[in-house]
């Protein structure tokens, strides 16, 4: 799960993290009224509040934006409303989000804090060692994963040992990477350790800090926050439950995880249900070779509900971009057979208009198969994903 | 001979009393599977599906040994099932559930490095030895004895693995899933080494996806074998757009560089696995090799 960047200071703030002094907006009005409060003179920071990086280099749909980003730097009070009401409303398209963007319904306003240098600091979980791995880079604003799969020698990474933080000799490396005095020691000691205290302690997949600021005193600031929370950890943090804007997804998949499922959105047209992830790879792989994408994906993996195994097959079949849909279910721990009840339950719903085929292995396939040949459903059936894929384009084609 | 499991491999199941452990605990029991004792607290004392029930390791322990132990615990007690298990040191654990929190993983890890204990999973339907053990939630009518190991880094493509080598007319010796999470107990590498000196197993089947480093890493063990076994590996998720990268998987870029599923399958080409492009291919390599 993500929150926003005004919700990542908050939480930063509440384990002593020096962060800029600012409030959120709804409206242009409430924007001038927290600006004055923060600071007579200014300058502001006005801040799109997406759940997105490079919101500074992204742009507005609308013309009535001003052609500027979603990170606007003001210095008179009276811009200040004026430059919030461009923003709030509109729909900010950065290189993060896809092409159809995301609507700006609050902006967070910042007294501008003032630093001698900005560099980029950032936690995550190498799985693979594992461990938590800190990144320091002085390349600030660029997205991370493309920092590192194209200008990988920019980054420093640092492996932290779980329960004994941060030592003294990997601040030494950072300060040589930063080339910075060891004079600044004991505010990257701080710092750090308050990150890595944070990070753990809230079940934290991922804490960018993009960029820190260094102010004069030489105290280290986060100017921009990002956390990434893990969602199996959730039941331990109500608090940070709480934060979820449901704004920020998809309706359809809210209501996959109303049900326990994943759904996920490609460009393509042929929706496609499985039990587990890589089933769904698999399938995209299939259909690319074959010169077509993946509309939507739903896994159902873990599924022992008919009602939610119905309700989840609907979201797929009425999504509008889905033209064919291909089911692909290796009965192991979910059995074939209530997948079949749950496709029954759902096609009374909403039809089976477009075509459909199944590909039914494992746990109670035979059962599954009888259930919907007897419900004289134009469904088909294959054996495996090659065949199912195949039937299903051409039956696609028939209709077109 | 397989690896890690056999019809002699005495089997605990920890949280036994469950409806899914219910389930296949039994089949696992009509397959052959020798599980001799059950763990859930406040059940100490009772009889479930045959299977003596303790309140802890530690009591089951008083009157039997184990080799292995399957947790059909929810993702939230993972962490202190494991805990338990190896304080008994239990040579083997898997577990089933998926959702156990990341950092919950961490310390499993850090608790099994200064052990002996090898974890499978979480996330996994287990590990299997047709017709001798039953060690999770396999579709057990799908197996056959045989000769071909599998490893499999997502749960469903390992049945896919499975009925590849019944096309290609051969069985399996193991299939194990390492677990579809982010991280898991045990990578590739620990297994190709079980594999590579298991006397009946002449072919290993990998099974990897876009995710993490492990088939990276599988890749570099491999090349450093000198007594190879010939390895048919399938990475699933090409096609992913880059924008539908998982927390995981950008991480692990992040920390490791570039490892998109056409550099994942480079590197295995060049350690000398036979790579397809799909699954569907495997039972035709399989049958090349002439086993």
């Amino acid at each position: 799960m993500n929150i926003h960047e005004y919700q990542a200071k908050k939480v930063l703030a509440q384990y002593g993290i020096n962060v800029p002094k600012g409030g959120i907006a709804y409206t242009p009005a409430e924007a001038k009224r927290i600006a004055q409060k923060l600071s007579s003179r200014g300058p502001w920071m006005l801040k799109a509040q997406i759940q997105s990086g490079a919101r500074a280099g992204g742009h507005f749909i609308s013309h009535d934006a001003g052609g500027k980003g979603g990170i606007r730097l003001v210095t008179q009070i009276s811009n200040v409303s004026y430059e919030t009401s461009q923003m709030l409303n509109n729909t900010l398209v950065t290189e993060q989000t896809d092409d159809k963007g995301k609507r700006v319904n609050k902006v967070y306003v910042e007294a501008y804090k003032e630093a001698k240098r900005l560099f980029y600091v950032g936690m995550i979980i190498d799985s693979s060692i594992p461990a938590i791995t800190l990144l320091i880079s002085d390349v600030i604003n660029e997205d991370i994963v493309k920092l590192a799969h194209f200008n990988s020698e920019s980054l420093l990474r640092l492996n932290l040992k779980y329960d004994s933080g941060i030592t003294d000799e990997q601040i030494f490396k950072i300060l040589d990477f930063l080339s910075l005095d060891k004079e600044y020691l004991r505010s990257f000691h701080d710092f750090l350790g308050k990150l890595l205290f944070t990070f753990i302690n809230l079940d934290a997949q991922m804490i960018e800090i993009n960029p820190v600021g260094m102010l004069t005193d030489k105290k280290l600031i986060a100017l921009d926050a990002k956390i990434t929370f893990d969602d199996n950890a959730l039941f331990r943090h109500p608090d940070i439950m709480k934060m979820r804007d449901d704004s920020e997804e998809d309706d359809r998949v809210l209501k996959a995880q109303r049900c326990g499922f994943q759904y996920q959105e490609f460009s393509g047209t042929i929706g496609c249900i499985v039990n587990g992830g890589s089933l769904a790879l698999e399938a995209m792989d299939i259909l690319k070779s074959k010169g077509y994408e993946m509309a939507c994906s739903l896994n159902v993996k873990g599924g022992v509900d008919k009602d939610k195994i119905s309700a989840g097959i609907k979201i797929i079949m009425t999504n509008p971009r889905v033209e064919g849909v291909f089911i692909n279910i290796l009965g192991g721990f979910l059995r074939c057979n209530l997948i079949a009840d749950g496709i029954l339950a759902a096609t009374q719903d909403v039809g089976a208009a477009i075509p459909i085929v199944i590909r039914f292995e494992g746990t109670n396939k035979d059962e599954a198969r009888s259930i919907l040949e007897q419900s004289n459903l134009p469904i088909m059936f294959a054996d495996n994903p090659d065949e199912a894929i195949e039937k299903l384009l051409k039956q696609m084609e028939v209709n077109d | 001979m397989s690896v890690l499991a056999n019809k002699n491999t005495r089997v605990l199941i920890q949280g036994i009393t469950g409806t899914q452990a219910s389930f296949h605990v039994k089949r696992s029991i009509e397959s052959g599977t020798n599980i001799v004792a059950g763990i859930s607290p406040r059940h100490g004392g009772e009889e479930h599906l045959g299977i003596p029930v303790f309140d802890t390791i530690r009591e089951a322990q008083r009157q039997f040994s184990f080799d292995a132990s399957v947790l059909f615990v929810p993702a939230n007690g993972v962490k202190s099932a494991v805990r338990e298990a190896i304080e008994a040191e239990i040579p083997l654990i898997i577990s089933i559930a998926q959702g156990v929190p990341v950092h919950d993983m961490l310390e499993i890890k850090s608790m099994l490095n200064a052990s002996k204990t090898l974890m499978i999973g979480p996330n996994t339907p287990g590990l299997i030895t047709p017709e001798e053990a039953r060690l999770g939630i396999f579709p057990e009518n799908i197996h056959k004895k045989g000769n071909i190991g599998i490893i499999s880094r997502s749960s469903t493509l390992t049945y896919e693995a499975v009925l590849e080598t019944k096309a290609a007319g051969l069985g399996q010796s193991t299939v194990i899933g390492l677990g579809d999470d982010m991280i898991v107990g045990s990578d590739f590498r620990v297994m190709l080494n079980l594999f590579m000196q298991d006397e009946d197993t002449k072919a290993v089947v990998l099974i990897g996806k876009a995710d993490n480093a492990y088939e990276i890493l599988a890749a570099k063990y491999y090349a450093s074998l000198s007594n190879k076994k010939p390895v048919i590996a399938f990475v699933a998720g090409e096609a992913l757009p880059y924008h539908n990268y998982n927390m995981g998987y950008a991480s692990d870029i992040i920390t490791h560089g570039r490892i998109t599923v056409s550099d994942k399958k480079r590197i295995m080409r060049e350690a000398g696995m036979t790579v397809v492009d799909n699954m569907g291919q495997i039972h035709q390599i399989l049958q090349e090799l002439q086993l």
